[in-house]
């Protein structure tokens, strides 16, 4: 919302000394943000008035002539012109050299420099309103009309702003700050502010008087609930003339158009009270005014030319015959103001907001009054509308008058009354004020307030008894912002120490992320808990017991996801294009359509939300083996670094998406917790991945047990030497890992001097027949009781062959 | 002769000490007491002498060889440890081998470090679901039935539970708040939590707006609490997190689960205060509503507004992170693209 200062002043005298970025400095702390302030005066430097003394024809071209042009004191320059409306004794806009302007309106502003026109020497210009940015204020209708100034009480030399009465600021406020505030929409809402604020008074707006011999008008308000009230006016003897410089400058300024005299003063009063008001032409209101619901399928053609075909949901404003008007939303283009008009119906009325917001809604219509009324505004707000467009009128058509009148205000509005402990408010605020202050700011405010003993009584004004002020905490804010919250001292923070904190729970998330990402080398994403299609298709096409969103991103992007893996994929197939060789995961929640059930209220019906963590590795394509090492090694010191139950692997039922061989089952505390395979060729060219292979984990984060604490097993160092001691066997291809670890340390007793046997590599290629495989195998020998002798640890040594031997067949390595 | 040999421990000594290398130092030896040195010469003159003198002398030359012997010795050992375990052109420039690359995700970061300052403070975390009710979202915090954000156009409604009202109205969380009711449900009095996660909103997206996007909750609340105190609560929290003195100023606002609400404001760190294009000019930051609960929520959550009081602030985390870093467009932080998310560590 824009505003202008000088609008502002008419209805309050700010203090002497207040400068505007002070004003703006504590409007914003303590009402509304104020976003930003002009000058207007910034658009018109370098540019004042100029008399034109004398004309004389151009030497050398038929369409300039030169202007010897008094620009103040007497100092008469020669500035050549083309406009076709030059007169002398003409006071005309001169841009003096440095002054800034667009040629013909159009593009970027130029600078103003002295030049030869065809020849003669031409001081600085004589400019057309479009040049200067006032075409909708001096509005022409031929090009090279230039801006006649000759009524204007301004001698030679005046500067253009102050000329104009342009030496205005204009400030922006933030609609959203607003939106609780209805009684702040408009110059008059803010000045009643400010007086507040700065407790100087407020000017009142003139009084009405019904004429004597006013005819009834009459007003049927079928839906009180949805019209709270309707004053209709008719005025005669009226036209559609422009209206006075004063008044289009007025409403310019802030944004509007000026149209007429008749609807520039409705859209006066509306940015001063913030009470849309509408004028119909009285001639075509066939008898009375009702205000009804629409009939469905009801046509009403708009002034902005749009036909609606209306619902019983949409309230209008009827005639005897037709619907006249959209309420509160726009005029009918029929019954409205028309070139011809010379009597009006004038409308100040209040409607309900939500009605007025769906049926803007619905229509794709916000105006300026339905924005208005979509805040709700206070029914008495009518009055002032009344009294200042009534005077307005006055003003602009000296001859008129008021020959009909009717206010229908069915729903009076009661103020609201609230009753506080000032006791309570001292301990919410920190602070206590005097009874004296906190009566003083109430008054201001406009509120009544009493007080006996500890107990305040506050009935708030009209103006803010639309729902705004309801509770005790409304009026302390009340009072909180008018004593200022700089002026509250920073009060310290108390607390009383019961427990620690211990939540295993969350620790867990955040010791698994970074255990994935520091430990593990991974770079933690996000991804969107809606799924694109082509990402689904790739590996889950059954979409059972997925949910949607109603109204989704995108119409490809409807699911909502049960897993993480198809946008991880989305972000390897994103990534892949600039890295050959990458580890990345997500932990976040999944939703399933199942299970329907809350921890926190019987009324609620919640759907099953787990968190999940999912990972890829993404290498090379014939890197499978070392991608399937990396990955299986991430899962299974997730127990030792995370501190959960270890996680076990086994094979019981292959992924949809998982490639055929290389796949495992990871189960939690003897529960199914997750997945650890290959991707298979098929999804990964689904999910537009090629030439990489791509090694996902993806884990039921709440299925993790956590350990009570960091936990980790102490075990005394040994006394006497272990040593390390490597053999290479050869085994068929089949044979695997988990059986030659388990033949290589037998049926362990305590007597046994193998304490482990660990994999060291695995290799196939020359030296080793076909179909046979090489495994290197460290084991660590020692003894508890005494350094063993090389005798004694290469008997150890040989039986371990031995058994490798019988029980798999093993050869050893020559 | 024994004027000789007590003139070559001198020599010898001073020139064993001046050796610098271990070559220089092999020359020294092989001058002084090598078969062609110093020291040979003069023995070999001792055959020559009184017969009466060649015990004394013999033993004096060889007594003074053992010395250098050691002495020379001594100073190999000396030179050998003083020396490089490399060749002198080893290149020093090269780069070093970078530790494994991962790291979280830089709203992760910012979420972690508030956690830290937080539980320094006493507060615990708290998680929910990111599909809620609408009587979790809205009814419980205080939003009127007819409220625009209710509506499909500002928030994601799950298809086949979006006609009900209220608890089997089911929607992607559109704030954090409701999460607060739900803690102080199945708790007792003082509170003390944050409560950080996602949040959607039905939107046009552009480098300032996001569907997705992260938020920063925290609540106090207790028998007493005046505002003032949560002006010191978020002042404490920024300063840690900036580490530095952050200037901070409440300010009017409106939000229908505070009653009073604030806007906070920090003060633009990019200017100190003088304005500059981060700050449009006005030297402070809008980063974060607050207030105290109304008294509704309270309600909602099975306390008496009239005993009970305390302060909320909703930190935007992505907008946080983005004036860390000077990120210019928050749909970065869900691109999951590795040349940014690498950048922060």
């Amino acid at each position: 919302m824009k505003l202008s200062l000088d609008w502002i002043k008419d209805y309050v005298e700010l203090p002497a000394d207040l400068d505007v970025s002070r004003l703006m400095y504590d409007l914003t702390m303590s009402t509304v943000e104020v976003e930003g302030a002009e000058r207007m005066s910034d658009r018109f430097r370098n540019m004042a008035v100029g008399v034109i003394n004398e004309i004389v024809p151009h030497p050398n071209a038929d369409k300039l002539r030169i202007c010897r042009t008094d620009i103040g004191h007497g100092d008469v320059r020669e500035i050549v012109c083309g406009g076709i409306n030059l007169a002398r004794g003409m006071k005309v806009a001169v841009a003096h050299p440095g002054a800034l302007v667009r040629w013909h309106g159009e593009g970027e502003p130029v600078e103003i420099k002295n030049a030869r026109l065809r020849g003669v020497e031409s001081y600085g210009m004589i400019c057309a309103s479009s040049e200067i940015g006032l075409s909708e204020l001096f509005p022409f209708k031929e090009e090279a009309t230039i801006v006649d100034l000759s009524g204007f009480e301004a001698p030679a030399g005046t500067d253009l702003a102050a000329a104009l009465g342009l030496d205005d600021v204009l400030l922006e406020i933030d609609n959203k700050s607003l939106t609780n505030r209805p009684d702040l929409w408009g110059h008059y809402g803010i000045a009643r502010e400010l007086s507040a604020l700065y407790d100087v008074p407020l000017r009142g707006l003139p009084d009405f008087k019904l004429p004597d011999g006013a005819a009834d008008v009459r007003v049927a308000i079928e839906d009180p609930a949805k019209c709270s009230r309707y004053i209709g006016v008719r005025i005669d003897r009226v036209s559609t003339k422009p209206a006075s410089f004063g008044i289009r400058s007025r409403i310019w300024r802030v944004g509007m158009r000026p149209i007429n005299a008749l609807v520039d003063v409705t859209n006066y009063v509306m940015l001063a009270v913030g009470q849309p008001t509408h004028a119909f032409d009285s001639g075509n209101i066939e008898g009375g005014i009702t205000v009804r619901r629409a009939r469905d399928g009801e046509p009403l053609l708009l002034l902005n030319g749009r036909e609606l075909r209306l619902s019983s949901g949409d309230l209008v404003i009827a005639d005897d015959r037709e619907a006249v008007a959209l309420a509160g939303i726009m005029g009918g283009a029929k019954d409205s103001i028309l070139d011809d008009t010379t009597s009006i119906i004038l409308e100040i009325a209040n409607f309900e907001p939500i009605g007025v917001r769906v049926t803007a809604q619905r229509n794709d219509l916000r105006t300026e009054a339905s924005v208005r009324y979509e805040k709700g505004i206070d029914p008495q707000r009518a009055d002032q509308a009344l009294r200042l467009a009534a005077d307005m009128f006055a003003a602009e058509f000296p001859e008129m008058t008021v020959t009909g009148y009717r206010d229908n205000y069915p729903r009076p509005l009661e103020p609201t009354r609230v009753e506080v402990s000032l006791d309570w408010m001292a301990r919410r605020m920190g602070k206590r004020l005097g009874d004296g202050e906190i009566k003083g700011m109430l008054s201001r405010l406009g509120f009544s307030a009493e007080i006996s003993g500890d107990l305040l009584l506050a009935g708030s004004p009209s103006w803010r008894s639309t729902g705004d002020i309801s509770l005790p905490d409304d009026i302390m804010e009340e009072i909180a912002r008018l004593h200022g919250y700089e002026n509250f001292e920073p009060t310290p923070i108390t607390t009383t120490f019961e427990r620690s904190i211990n939540q295993r729970g969350v620790d867990l998330e955040r010791w698994l992320r970074e255990y994935l990402s520091y430990r593990c080398g991974m770079q933690e994403v996000f991804t969107y808990p809606w799924v694109k299609d082509e990402y689904l298709d790739a590996v889950f096409p059954d979409r059972s017991g997925m949910l949607e969103i109603s109204t989704p991103p995108a119409p490809d992007e409807r699911h909502v996801r049960s897993s993480l893996l198809p946008n991880l994929l989305g972000a390897v197939s994103g990534n892949v294009r600039y890295f050959d060789d990458f580890a990345i995961y997500e932990l976040s929640q999944v939703f399933f359509d199942r299970n329907y059930a809350s921890a926190y209220d019987g009324r609620e019906l919640l759907p099953e939300q787990r968190r999940r963590v999912t990972g890829a590795f993404v290498g090379w394509e014939n890197g499978v083996p070392g991608l399937f090492r990396r990955a299986k090694g991430v899962v299974e010191n997730i127990g030792r670094y995370v501190h959960v139950e270890s996680l076990s692997f086994g094979q019981s039922a292959r992924p949809h998406w998982a490639d055929e061989t290389v796949w495992l089952n990871i189960s939690s505390g003897g529960a199914e917790a997750g997945h650890l395979a290959l991707l298979s060729k098929r999804s990964a060219l689904a999910a537009g991945i090629k030439q990489s292979a791509v090694m996902v984990f993806d884990i039921d984060v709440d299925s993790l047990i956590p350990l009570p604490s960091r936990t980790n097993k102490y075990a005394r160092l040994p006394e006497y030497p272990q040593v390390e001691y490597d053999i290479s066997m050869i085994f068929g291809d089949e044979t695997k890992w988990e059986s030659v670890e388990s033949a290589a340390l037998g049926k362990r007793g305590a007597s046994d001097l193998v304490r482990s046997a660990s994999f060291v590599d695995e290799y196939r290629g020359k030296q080793i027949p076909p179909g046979k495989k090489s495994i290197t195998i460290r084991l660590v020998i020692g003894s508890d009781r005494k350094t063993l002798t090389s005798d004694e640890i290469e008997s150890s040594a040989a039986a371990v062959k031995k058994r490798l031997i019988k029980q798999l067949g093993g050869e050893e390595r020559t | 002769m024994k004027e000789r040999l007590a003139e070559l421990r001198r020599e010898g000594e001073a020139r064993i000490a001046a050796a610098s290398t271990t070559s220089e130092l092999q020359n020294v030896k092989a001058s002084l007491i090598g078969r062609r040195g110093a020291l040979a010469d003069i023995m070999r003159e001792i055959p020559s002498l009184d017969v009466s003198l060649r015990p004394e002398m013999g033993s004096a030359a060889n007594d003074l060889k053992n010395f250098l012997v050691r002495l020379a010795e001594e100073r190999e050992e000396a030179l050998r440890l003083a020396g490089s375990a490399i060749s002198p052109d080893f290149d020093l420039t090269v780069p070093g081998i970078a530790p494994d690359g991962g790291a979280l995700h830089p709203i992760t970061q910012m979420c972690y470090d508030l956690n830290d300052a937080f539980r320094s403070l006493g507060f615990e975390i708290f998680q929910e679901g990111e599909i809620t009710s609408e009587l979790y979202a809205f009814d419980n915090l205080n939003f009127p039935p007819d409220h625009p954000a209710r509506e499909s156009m500002d928030t994601y409604w799950i298809a086949g539970h979006d006609s009900g009202r209220g608890g089997d109205r089911l929607c992607l969380r559109p704030h954090l708040t409701g999460a607060s009711v739900r803690y102080m449900q199945t708790r007792r009095p003082p509170y003390r939590f944050v409560y950080p996660g996602r949040v959607y909103r039905n939107e046009t997206t552009d480098a300032r707006h996001e569907r997705a996007f992260f938020q920063y909750e925290a609540l106090i609340v207790d028998r007493e609490f005046p505002f003032s105190a949560g002006k010191v609560m978020v002042k404490s929290i920024l300063d840690k997190v900036f580490g530095r003195d952050v200037p901070v100023r409440m300010r009017v606002g409106f939000f229908p689960f505070v009653e009073p609400g604030y806007e906070i404001d920090m003060g633009c760190l990019v200017c100190g205060g003088t304005g500059c294009s981060v700050c449009k000019h006005v030297g402070w930051i809008e980063i974060m509503p607050g207030g105290t609960p109304h008294p509704n929520v309270l309600r909602a959550s099975g306390l008496d507004p009239s005993e009970y009081t305390g302060f909320y602030v909703n930190i935007g985390l992505d907008r946080l992170v983005m004036m860390r870093y000077g990120v210019d467009d928050v749909r970065l932080f869900h691109s999951a693209d590795l040349r940014f998310l690498s950048q922060f560590k």
